[in-house]
């Protein structure tokens, strides 16, 4: 009882259907403002740790949104991140371009979505099995392209390189000047992820947005309303495979390369942590929580504890336990249980 | 005088399971504007006819007829979007949503957006029901969650409305606002209850219709069913007449 009403509650404070507030915006605004003058106050190895996040947190959003708002766990946004990022390497490395190898980055894992996505929601799987078949292409992605190491395994004339990877994939043409490639980099990730974040929040204010939680709250009452679930649900995987794949070719510019483990297991867990440890009813719980969980596997890294995958379990365990709706959504209830028990109380 | 209006009929309508006829041809007329009640027995067939009058069950023979056309055997959405609205007795509502949300994503289908922004707010109004109207649906009490769900079918604007024991499991001062949110949504649309509850049934007042055996045992006003002694036998039983 006591949780339910806890939800409840960081739900009041959401108000995900209507448009947001100034205070919204302003957020915005001022994070926006914090992350362009960053650099300047940055070293350069700091510069590019931080950019190393934001595609991830882009991949965290991707999965949370299509879980916390439309009630879909994907367990494989790492095909689409994976897709994207090789696609943009071979088509760059064929034409010497960059601009049209990053659309059909975006569109052609969008198509295999389209596809993939047809046959388990227009075929009725059960949501288990939405997660079992997703996580299962991804490994079966991670397996073929682990499988091409010979010199005969070649798209457009560009190796595969199997388990190696592709290395020097092309840096974006960007039309504007930067400081350094870094620089470069940290402004357009952290762009896209901000722009992502304030198109899916306004998304969610449209018929398209509220009928998805109308979905995820009770399918069959929408389908009785009139509304065509799967036509919803499959706009929404095709859309957050789009959002994973862009992901993908961000991940791929930031290193200069593309490697299966963008596909593996490890990768593919990693981002369900993320965003269970972020909190999946919010927007910014699944970059919070990408953010969050890198850094400290980083930062465990320099201390020299050894068992890293160990303690990142452990915090796992207790962020389930203790937070059992992830860290925002956690400190979205202390901070209304604050307003109501203690501000509002001395008012009166 | 003018020939009734009829929106709804149903010509010798049954519904077989088994050797069992559940409904046993069964005619029934309902003027526009009414406020039907349907009474019975349990296995009286009441509950089947209703299935069979929402979609949710095909009739074995016999025809349903809404404004005149053949609507038996349909699905339940297409039923839905013909203006029939339909509430079974469960409340099937969006829990984690407020209920605004539930209503406008009601309302939104069929209307563009500020048109249900304009209906979702005339409704909760007129049903008295704005002063819950932000709170989170999963919160509220079982007779207002159902009140919800009300509301949910009136934003549609259908032409009749079906109600499966709106009462079931309310308190009594639940069941008269219940019977007042009713009677006022029968000002602008045709209603049938199947209902159990007799001090309900006094209270929205008006034709009722029992059923006894599949078939239509007595079709008068509430009064007149009240004093009948054979419905009181076989139905009522004692503590109605007391």
């Amino acid at each position: 009882m006591g949780f339910r009403s806890m939800t409840v509650r960081i739900d009041e404070m959401t108000r995900t259907a209507e448009p947001p507030r100034w205070w919204w915006w302003a957020a915005i605004i001022a994070v926006t403002i914090m992350l362009m003058l960053l650099p300047s106050y940055l070293k350069i190895s700091q510069i590019n740790g931080i950019s190393k996040l934001f595609p991830l947190g882009l991949l965290a959003v991707s999965m949370g949104f299509m879980w916390g708002f439309a009630g879909m766990l994907s367990f494989g946004q790492t095909s689409f991140f994976g897709l994207g990022g090789y696609i943009y390497a071979v088509l760059s490395l064929y034409s010497g371009e960059t601009s049209w190898p990053l659309i059909a980055a975006i569109l052609l894992p969008m198509l295999f979505a389209l596809l993939l996505g047809y046959f388990m929601i227009y075929g009725r799987i059960s949501d288990i099995y939405f997660s079992v078949v997703t996580l299962v292409v991804t490994l079966i992605l991670e397996k073929a392209i682990r499988s091409t190491s010979g010199d005969q395994y070649t798209v457009l004339g560009v190796r595969l390189n199997g388990q190696n990877g592709i290395p020097t994939v092309p840096s974006l043409q960007l039309p504007v000047e930067f400081k350094t490639e870094l620089h470069a980099i940290f402004y357009l990730a952290a762009g896209v992820l901000v722009l992502v974040y304030v198109g899916l929040r306004l998304l969610l204010t449209t018929k398209f947005g509220r009928a998805l939680a109308g979905i995820r709250e009770n399918p069959r009452r929408m389908e009785l309303l009139g509304y065509d679930v799967r036509r919803y649900r499959l706009g929404v995987f095709v859309l957050c495979s789009g959002i994973a794949a862009l992901a993908g070719v961000l991940r791929a510019v930031w290193g200069n390369y593309v490697g299966p483990q963008m596909f593996d297991l490890n990768q593919a867990g990693q981002v369900v942590i993320w965003v269970i440890v972020g909190g999946r009813t919010t927007l910014l719980g699944p970059i919070v929580g990408a953010g969050g969980v890198q850094y400290l596997a980083a930062w465990l890294g320099t201390q020299a504890v050894g068992q890293i995958s160990l303690i990142l379990g452990l915090v796992l365990m207790l962020v389930v336990l203790v937070f059992s709706q992830g860290l925002l959504p956690s400190l979205g209830i202390a901070f209304a249980y604050a307003r109501d028990h203690l501000i509002l109380r001395r008012k009166i | 005088m003018s020939a009734p209006d009829f929106i709804l009929e149903t010509r010798g309508l049954e519904r077989r399971f088994g050797g069992v006829r559940a409904v046993a041809g069964v005619d029934f007329k309902l003027e526009r504007g009414e406020l039907r009640c349907l009474i019975g027995p349990n296995g009286a067939g009441k509950s089947t006819f209703f299935k069979m009058l929402t979609g949710q069950m095909r009739p074995t023979s016999g025809q349903i007829l809404f404004e005149g056309r053949e609507i038996g055997g349909a699905q339940a959405h297409e039923i839905g979007r013909l203006g029939i609205g339909i509430k079974n007795q469960v409340p099937d509502v969006f829990d984690g949503l407020r209920v605004r949300e539930n209503l406008w994503l009601a309302a939104r289908f069929g209307h563009p957006a500020p048109r249900a922004d304009v209906v979702v707010t005339a409704v909760l109004e007129r049903l008295k029901l704005t002063s819950i109207s932000d709170r989170i649906v999963a919160e509220l009490a079982h007779g207002q969650r159902q009140w919800v769900e009300i509301a949910m079918v009136v934003v549609r604007e259908p032409k009749i409305i079906l109600l499966d024991e709106p009462s079931a499991g309310m308190s009594a001062e639940e069941t008269s606002r219940t019977a007042e949110l009713i009677r006022e949504v029968n000002r602008t649309a045709t209603i049938v209850v199947v209902e159990h509850d007799m001090v309900f049934i006094r209270q929205i007042a008006k034709k009722v219709t029992v059923f006894h055996q599949g078939r239509i045992l007595r079709e008068a006003e509430v009064e007149q069913i009240m004093r009948d002694p054979v419905v009181r036998d076989i139905y009522l039983g004692k503590q109605a007449a007391a």
